[in-house]
């Protein structure tokens, strides 16, 4: 009999789970722009890992007979300055930006996270401590901040991902913070606490699940943010070195005046790679942040 | 009150402190030598190398270093950069006057457009004001401001040839043309963030409590508005507007690039791409003291506003 019960009240949240699922997948299919925003999202991701199948042309092979060229049948979306086909350069491009981007979010919210949980779990001077710096951090213009660590490291793929997970981690961060200062009161916790958890284990296998979602909606939230830096990084010269195809440098590499002016496809088709892809993510995002969002239910 | 004051710039003159350090340590180890570096190929030989780093104190400890550093800095005297030469404080503080004058102008006019509509929008919410501000808000939002800027060039000064691509100064006539097309670039991605905060704000203290009480006590709609709605939502507004200040110190160094205007943002990425470490510094140690009073400015303004925070320190 008892055993039974327990197996009902399994069933039923078994049952309550998977219905709260499928009204979570309903509610973000009814958000139409949500919906676009991850089509356009899959599309672009789809096309840049068959990137080799999608276009015959190598985004590093130069062919000076279609210097400049514009768009045609041959070439989509036209050619640069030493002949390179755009698209297949967007498409490749788009793999070391995105990737970039990726890498970073992760790091970075990863840090903040733990921050966070350090800094709102225990509080005292450390916590202290933290929030000034993130105070710092958050209030550079993020470029100025990227560009001042650039001085310092150096420029390169890699130091790029460092200097965007070190400048990046503010946002997590103080979500992550005030969650766990909001629920280290609450009862489950200081029943593990009474039951002599420790600490770690509290932290990081009771409180952490649950401000899990925030966290996957504040790491998608900060990818376009990190594409348009590298973007940016690269546009002045600070970034991916020049032999790197990436947005960055494809914008790079059409920022000479006579390209500017006269073959404005050059940096047209990159600039519109990253506004697409930019515009799609932060649609995407807040879809996902109304969805995942416990305050919303 | 006055003691809250005082603790709180204590704090802040030891962060600076802290924060100039770090630098300075950094900035040792960058592995650049600065003698070599300032000497060139042609004249750099070592002994010479030595008696500059004897004169200027380079073999001193870091830590006299680091107190020398800060008493010229007291002195006025801000170094000199190792690339060209130039006083520091000349380079750089010179060139501010022509960043301000973009930042500023960027400022004033996205506050009053984002500000405004946002307004508008929050007032007539789903109206064709409300569409376009969103439409604006996500556009800002998802483009870069340089290649925005290089879509402003390409449509207003190629196109259509009405106002110049690049420069401060023009040869003859007025300077105002040559404002226009920086000041839209930093402008209309300031004015979509500040369009939807001040909506969203606006919508979630309309749905207040005392906002219902306010309307069923019978007091006119208007006075509704901008007497519990609008004062209110201020405050937050008001903070978002504050961080922002931190934009007239070199919030446009990307669309400097892109207009060739010279301000401080060419200063700094010109300094970087020539490991001129003097001049990065000084604009770090320049950007952290003007980040640092800001946020002493809105922590005050907080304490004013909000008792529970003075009482609370």
């Amino acid at each position: 009999m008892e055993n039974n019960n327990k197996t009902n009240t399994i069933e039923n949240a078994r049952k309550y789970g998977t219905k709260l699922w499928k009204k979570k997948v309903r509610k973000f299919l009814n958000n139409k722009l949500a919906v676009f925003g991850l089509s356009v999202v899959l599309i672009y991701i789809l096309l840049m890992v068959l990137a080799p199948v999608v276009t015959p042309w190598d985004p590093l092979e130069p062919n000076f007979k279609v210097k400049l060229a514009g768009p045609s049948a041959e070439h989509l979306l036209g050619c640069d300055s030493l002949g390179r086909d755009l698209f297949s350069r967007v498409l490749y491009g788009g793999r070391t930006s995105v990737l970039i981007a990726v890498i970073s979010s992760l790091i970075g919210s990863a840090i903040g996270t733990v921050l966070g949980a350090i800094g709102g779990y225990f509080g005292g001077i450390f916590d202290k401590l933290l929030v000034r710096l993130q105070e710092i951090v958050s209030c550079f213009p993020q470029l100025i901040l990227v560009l001042i660590v650039v001085a310092f490291i150096g420029t390169g793929t890699w130091n790029l991902i460092i200097i965007f997970a070190l400048t990046g981690w503010t946002g997590c961060f103080r979500l992550v913070r005030s969650e766990f200062i909001a629920r280290k009161e609450e009862t489950y916790v200081k029943v593990c606490e009474a039951f002599g958890m420790s600490s770690v284990k509290i932290m990081f296998s009771q409180i952490l699940p649950a401000v899990l979602t925030t966290v996957i909606v504040q790491l998608t939230m900060n990818i376009p943010g990190y594409v348009m830096q590298e973007a940016g990084l690269s546009f002045l010269g600070f970034g991916v070195p020049m032999t790197v195809p990436t947005w960055g440098t494809m914008l790079n590499a059409a920022k000479a005046t006579n390209i500017l002016i006269n073959y404005p496809h050059c940096w047209l088709v990159p600039g519109a790679a990253i506004c697409l892809f930019v515009l799609a993510v932060n649609f995407f995002g807040d879809g996902l942040r109304d969805v995942m969002d416990p305050r919303q239910q | 009150m006055a003691k809250y004051i005082v603790k709180r710039i204590l704090t802040m003159i030891v962060m600076i402190f802290v924060i100039s350090f770090v630098i300075f340590v950094a900035l040792q180890n960058t592995g650049v030598d600065p003698v070599a570096q300032s000497l060139g190929v042609d004249n750099y030989s070592a002994e010479t190398a030595a008696a500059i780093r004897e004169k200027l104190g380079l073999n001193d400890p870091l830590i006299v270093q680091f107190f020398r550093w800060w008493g010229n800095i007291f002195k006025g005297d801000f170094g000199y950069s190792i690339a060209n030469g130039y006083s520091i404080k000349d380079g750089v503080l010179a060139k501010w006057p022509a960043t301000l004058e973009i930042t500023l102008w960027a400022l004033v006019i996205s506050t009053i457009i984002g500000i405004g509509v946002g307004m508008l929008s929050a007032f007539w919410q789903n109206s064709i004001i409300d569409y376009l501000g969103r439409a604006i808000a996500v556009l800002g939002n998802s483009m870069p401001e340089y290649f925005f800027a290089l879509v402003l060039i390409q449509i207003f000064s190629i196109k259509l040839g009405l106002l110049p691509s690049a420069g401060r100064i023009p040869v003859e006539g007025s300077r105002i043309p040559n404002l226009i097309l920086p000041i839209a670039a930093l402008a209309i991605p300031l004015c979509g963030n500040l369009m939807r905060y001040t909506r969203n704000t606006m919508l979630d203290v309309a749905n207040q409590e005392y906002v219902k009480l306010a309307r069923s006590k019978g007091i006119p709609e208007w006075k509704v508005y901008f007497k519990h709605i609008f004062r209110n939502s201020m405050r937050p507004v008001i903070t978002i507007l504050l961080f922002r200040l931190t934009i007239l110190v070199g919030g446009s160094v990307a669309v400097e690039t892109v207009f060739a205007w010279p301000g401080v943002g060419i200063v700094l990425t010109q300094a970087i791409t020539a490991s001129d470490y003097p001049v990065v510094m000084f604009y770090t140690l320049f950007m952290a003291v003007m980040m640092l009073s800001i946020s002493f400015l809105i922590d005050l303004l907080g304490a004013v506003i909000d008792p529970r925070v003075r009482l609370e320190k």
